[in-house]
């Protein structure tokens, strides 16, 4: 731990188990081999499921034949869009596309035209997986290939080759008007423009999508998947005609999600495969499956134009946003509005225009991924803050400085911020924590260093009234459950409300047995995605433990004649605060409440706040509870010669609010670094008119050991977090500015700009060559 | 449909009486890292999996009277654990290292290498600078004692005939003055398939080059042994204007071809680069 | 369908097993032994999470076909350490929080294990280039190098 880290640690809060870098209780389970992960399960005559997917990117689809695939021997059930009794959903937001409101289409099998390249055609349940297999050869599709559209600009323009079914591929698109941009520009002695162009990411986690669904006793249709998303249960419930309660999901532990399985990934074809055979089905995707037909982070073209007077002040900033949505809408909405909101970064600027738009294609479909439309826009106003840094004479760190915003300063929404925002002191922490610069060891070896500044929302949307439960009950031998809907991606989302209920309950961890992610049993807590799980569900275990806390103290209080405030829990015990030598057993108090009838249960109702709609036509509004600040800096030495880039140093700096466990919160900060350093060198999903051509992990690379460094974690704790105990979300800021910061110290290394990612070694050898 | 026998022969005369008896579509197989891929692709469709294993006397690492023999079951694992490969054959240890990751290199063999012809295999450039034989058996006829450069036809072809397997590779042990450098140039650090790969060997006596051999990867269909340069380098010193002169022979030799790792202009203008650094850094006595 | 029966010392027992030719070792061991442990990432070598340790060697079990383990001996995850007698390894994996998703901890620990058992003492440089094979996508690796040479310095004379 460098001494700037230890010096930024925990103040001193008398905290027994949050702000303890514990081990998490999930992590036993998981080193032994005992995890039963969504493959992992097994049940008697269970079938294995396949899917039939799409040749083309575009196409009509002509005819389907499944017959010599249904007369194959082991084969239980074929299905396709015929045989799905409701095939369709569209869900409509807002009153006009043209400004914020969208028609998002879910389609769940192809029906007379494809839209992407792996788009579902057919779905098919056998004995084994051989036979499945086989059995989807035998399916005919009768294609007619169609010319299809592969750029997001072509698809914008009248008369562009039609995706869908309307006349326009731009599903929505939102503005931001602060003043009259070109005041600005007038006012502006310096004006930077520039396009940046990022690609479609790939999750890549370990684990492919995968699942297994039977339907139990009562006629309910049981789904055990790996999702970050069990409330999709009502979706499902509605393809198949079912009452919502007809419908069960239960989450699996994660096998890393990141986004990637926050959509319905494998459950609406379990679903129907288990309710046309009767039988239990498993499916999994192969990698290859996995790569080619879930939604992927979202291509976008970038046009920035930022105006400065001569001592830095940003005075304008005109941006237009194009994202690429691929074949189907999905969250392609709200990762542009995301973007929207972000498109200024964490700076005060007074006159902003933003236009934004997300533009259907015949792509693989884009969707959520951690950061949900922030790293694309930080990539460009962190890189035009270096431009214009190299124009001004002044220091990356200097230029920030004059146009951070403060606690009180608005964003170019109009929303407020109303707690402390920790620049520059991330920046100067960051660049500080980089310490003496290297040296270069040959002639064809150029160092740079860079920061970037990244401004990321925690908890959803606040116009969706975002809500979460829990439910917490004490034991009578002083054990306690926890059950919450809550999804366990493996970022510590269930182990941290162990910590919660374990630090107000005053009982060691290993009496904590938490419960999570079933429609049926366990309160629903919303999504895993928007870093909003510690901040929403662990609000709510804090309130429903809080309130057993409140009865054990009252009745304590009575039995000893004190007052309840002078009272406390810890380690099984009614402790006397200011004579820790008075104690109670907790049993006893237990006991005597039992014997009262007060409930020492609680399911809490943690509500973030419900805020109305924001203006979509200029804009105006608040669109998030809070945000995470942060800055990343990085040190990459460049080989001139070849254009390879090796990284020397790694800096995350961020106000996580409170660490409820500092070891998962390091793991956040580290994995989100190494996740965008990814995304910074070599993670690309090319698709050549709609066809991938990195089908697998040998082509679509993602950093292995010997392409990372140890992350310097310069973890800052302000307490001014609307999560639990002051804390904040760190999952997705982790992985917001680090790209910029490794671009920034490229173009710091030599001199010239890129302005599109991944940094290839050949991308770099043209940059080089061209100027 | 998709019946598919499998035999472990012990010796040579069950290989080849396997082959000659079942008349089927063969699958000669050992570490497996390249076929089952193909097979689960479906690029290969075999009925029968010989699997050479378990042969015995295929797995060693030999010097004897100034020859380094190794056995086609040595894996690359193998190579990097070898006394006799760190030491006279460094540029052998330099690209086994490199091969894969250390999962695939425990299971990968040498002769595999070598019969799967990848135009970007690891193991052959090394080979080829060291100028190796490839020894074979057959079950009809006599074995072959084939020159590496001879050996492959095209990307993944090799002359082997459909009954031939390689017994074991052969080179002479490198004089002691000689010097060589193996570079890889791939996407990231691990488990990458050569963009560009250089094999380096040369004997200087003073400051003359006595003897060259320039082996690349990944820039042809097959890996190639590069001659006009060689040429251009003995018998003189080695200046600028010989490597100058090296680069633009190199441009002319190969022909990469633009794929999703590299475009063949990239892939041009990276053999020069690495083909420089390897001069230099083997004239500097540097091995890496 | 051709099928052999195949028998292969799994953690320490022997098993049968009957398999076709083109069966690979993780097939086997996921849906014939139920050592779900051994996680299938991508079936094809890229990404090591099918990790087990084969005569002594770390292999991808993704990679082996099911017969050529026949009469050898494979140890996975399991075999590693378990709650009665967890190994150093292990302990230091779950202490050092080195464990999100989990999805690679069986791959990771295999090879942890084989780097260990051939050189006690590796630096950290060692420990990056033994997990080489092995893909994370959740922890960036740190946390899983400070583990394993936690494990390297506490066996330390």
């Amino acid at each position: 731990m460098s001494d700037a880290q230890k010096k930024e640690k925990s103040f001193q809060s008398g905290h027994k188990i949050i702000g303890k870098p514990l081990a998490r209780h999930d992590a036993w389970d998981k080193v032994f081999g005992k995890t039963v992960y969504a493959d992992d399960y097994f049940l008697p005559g269970m079938l294995y499921g396949k899917v039939l997917r799409s040749k083309y990117p575009a196409a009509n689809i002509l005819s389907i034949d499944t017959s010599k695939a249904e007369r194959l021997p082991g084969v239980k059930a074929v299905i396709t869009a015929k045989d799905v009794p409701n095939n369709e959903t569209v869900t409509r937001f807002g009153q006009t596309h043209s400004v914020g409101g969208f028609e998002g289409l879910y389609r769940v099998l192809a029906y007379k035209k494809v839209r992407f390249r792996g788009e579902a055609i057919a779905l098919v349940a056998a004995e084994t997986e051989v036979i499945a297999q086989k059995a989807l050869k035998l399916i005919k599709v009768d294609y007619k290939p169609l010319p299809g559209v592969f750029d997001p600009i072509e698809a914008k323009k009248p008369g562009a080759y039609k995706v869908g079914e309307s006349e326009s591929n731009i599903i929505c698109s939102y503005k931001v008007r602060k003043d009259d941009v070109e005041k600005g520009f007038a006012l502006s002695d310096v004006i930077v423009e520039n396009t940046y162009r990022v690609p479609a990411q790939d999750h890549a986690y370990i684990e492919p999508e995968s699942g297994v669904a039977w339907i139990d006793d009562d006629g309910v249709i049981t789904i055990r998947a790996s999702t970050q998303v069990i409330e999709h249960f009502r979706e499902v419930a509605e393809v198949l005609g079912l009452p919502h309660n007809k419908v069960r999901v239960i989450g699996t532990m994660i096998g890393g999600g990141f986004g990637g399985k926050e959509d319905i990934t494998v459950e609406t074809y379990l679903a129907l495969l288990t309710w046309k055979a009767k039988k239990p089905v498993k499916l999994t995707y192969t990698r290859e499956e996995s790569i080619l037909a879930h939604g992927k982070r979202h291509p976008y073209i970038m046009k920035y134009r930022t105006g400065a007077t001569n001592d830095g002040k940003l005075m304008a900033l005109e941006a237009e946003l194009i994202s690429d949505a691929g074949g189907y809408v999905y969250l392609s909405p709200w990762v542009l509005l995301y973007s929207t909101v972000g498109a200024t970064g964490p700076y005060d600027i007074p006159y902003v225009k933003v236009d934004s738009y997300t533009v259907l294609t015949n792509n693989t479909f884009s969707s959520a991924m951690r950061g949900f439309g922030v790293p694309q826009v930080c990539f460009a106003y962190e890189s035009q803050m270096d431009e214009l840094a190299l124009r001004l004479n002044l220091s990356p760190l200097e230029v920030r400085k004059k146009n951070y915003l403060r606690k009180g300063k608005a964003l170019a929404t109009g929303r407020v911020l109303d707690h402390y925002v920790a620049f520059p002191e991330t920046a100067e922490k960051a660049l500080a924590a980089l310490g003496e610069q290297s040296k270069p060891k040959s002639p064809a070896e150029k160092i740079g260093r860079g920061i970037a500044s990244g401004m990321t929302s925690y908890g959803r949307m606040v116009f969706l009234h975002d809500t979460s439960r829990s439910y917490v009950s004490l034991d009578m031998d002083g054990s306690v459950t926890v059950r919450c809907g809550v999804q366990d991606l493996g970022g510590g989302q269930s182990s941290s409300l162990a910590q919660i209920a374990a630090e107000v309950l005053g009982v060691p961890m290993k009496d904590i047995k938490v419960y999570i992610a079933d429609t049926a049993l366990t309160p629903l807590a919303g999504t895993t995605t928007a870093t909003r799980q510690l901040y929403m569900s662990g609000n709510a275990t804090l309130k429903a433990a809080k309130e057993i806390k409140k009865n054990l103290l009252n009745k304590a209080a009575d039995i000893l004649e004190v007052r309840p405030e002078s009272l406390d829990l810890q380690d099984k015990k009614v402790v006397v605060k200011e004579a820790l030598d008075q104690t109670i057993p907790l049993t006893d108090v237990i006991a005597a409440c039992a014997s009262d009838g007060i409930p020492l249960y609680n399911v809490a109702q943690f509500n973030a706040p419900f805020r109305e709609l924001i203006d979509f036509k200029t804009g105006q509004g608040q669109v998030f509870p809070d945000f995470t600040f942060g800055t990343h800096a990085a040190e990459i030495s460049v080989d001139v010669e070849t254009g390879k880039i090796k990284v020397l140093k790694l800096v995350a700096c961020l106000d996580v609010g409170k660490a409820i466990n500092p070891l998962s919160v390091e793991g956040q900060l580290e994995g989100g670094t190494i996740q965008g350093l990814g995304y910074a060198l070599m993670e690309d999903v090319v698709l050549k008119k709609g066809v991938t051509l990195t089908p697998s992990l040998s082509e679509y690379l993602i950093p292995t050991s010997l392409d990372v460094v140890d992350v310097d974690k310069v973890m800052l704790e302000s307490g001014d977090g609307l999560g639990p105990f002051g804390a904040k979300g760190v999952g997705e800021p982790s992985v917001v500015s680090i790209a910029p910061a490794v671009v920034n110290a490229v173009c710091d290394a030599l001199g010239i700009r890129i302005f599109d990612l991944p940094l290839t070694p050949e991308k770099i050898v043209k940059a080089l060559t061209k100027s | 449909m998709n019946e598919v026998d499998y035999i472990i022969p012990r010796n040579l005369e069950e290989v080849f009486r396997a082959v000659e008896k079942k008349k089927r579509k063969i699958k000669f197989i050992a570490g497996c890292t390249n076929v089952i891929p193909y097979m689960r692709e479906e690029a290969i469709s075999p009925e029968l999996l010989i699997d050479l294993s378990s042969l015995e006397n295929l797995d060693y690492i030999r010097e004897e009277n100034g020859i380094i023999a190794i056995g086609a079951l040595t894996t690359i694992s193998k190579l990097t654990a070898s006394e006799i490969i760190r030491n006279q054959s460094p540029i052998i240890f330099s690209a086994a290292s490199l091969l894969g990751n250390p999962l695939t290199r425990n299971r990968a063999t040498i002769g595999g290498n070598l019969a799967d012809a990848s135009p970007a295999a690891d193991m052959v450039p090394p080979l080829l600078a060291l100028e190796a034989f490839v020894h074979t058996k057959r079950s009809e006829g006599e074995g072959r004692e084939i020159f590496l450069d001879k050996f492959f036809l095209g990307p993944n072809k090799t002359v082997l005939a459909e009954d031939e397997i390689i017994t074991h590779i052969t080179f002479s042990k490198p004089k002691d003055s000689a010097r060589g450098i193996y570079i890889k140039l791939g996407l990231r650090n691990s488990m990458a398939i050569s963009v560009v790969s250089i094999a380096l060997m040369i004997e200087m006596e003073g400051k003359v080059c006595q003897k060259a051999r320039v082996a690349l990867g990944a820039v042809s269909p097959t890996p190639i042994r590069v001659y006009r340069l060689e040429k251009n380098l003995e018998g003189k010193e080695i200046d600028q204007k010989s490597i100058q002169e090296c680069s633009v022979i190199l441009k002319e030799e190969i022909s990469p071809i633009s794929d999703i790792r590299a475009s063949a202009e990239y892939r041009k203008l990276a053999t020069s680069v690495l083909f420089k650094r390897a001069i230099q850094k083997v004239l500097n006595g540097e091995k890496t | 369908m051709k099928t052999y029966l195949i028998e292969i010392k799994l953690n320490g027992e022997w098993q049968k097993a009957e398999i076709t030719a083109k069966e690979t070792l993780i097939e086997v061991l996921r849906n014939k032994l139920g050592a779900t442990e051994v996680k299938n990432g991508c079936g094809k070598g890229d990404c090591g999470s099918c990790a087990v340790i084969l005569d002594g060697k770390a292999v991808n079990s993704c990679l082996t076909l099911a017969f050529q383990a026949n009469g050898k001996e494979i140890t996975t995850l399991r075999g590693i350490g378990d709650e009665k007698k967890p190994h150093p390894i292990q302990k230091s994996f779950v202490q050092k929080g080195a464990i999100q998703c989990g999805f690679c901890t069986a791959g990771m620990v295999v090879s942890a294990k084989a780097l260990l058992d051939q050189n006690p003492n590796p630096g950290r440089q060692e420990i990056k280039e033994a997990i080489s094979g092995n893909l994370c996508r959740c922890t960036g690796y740190e946390k899983i190098i400070d583990a394993v040479q936690d494990v390297a310095l506490e066996s330390k004379p």
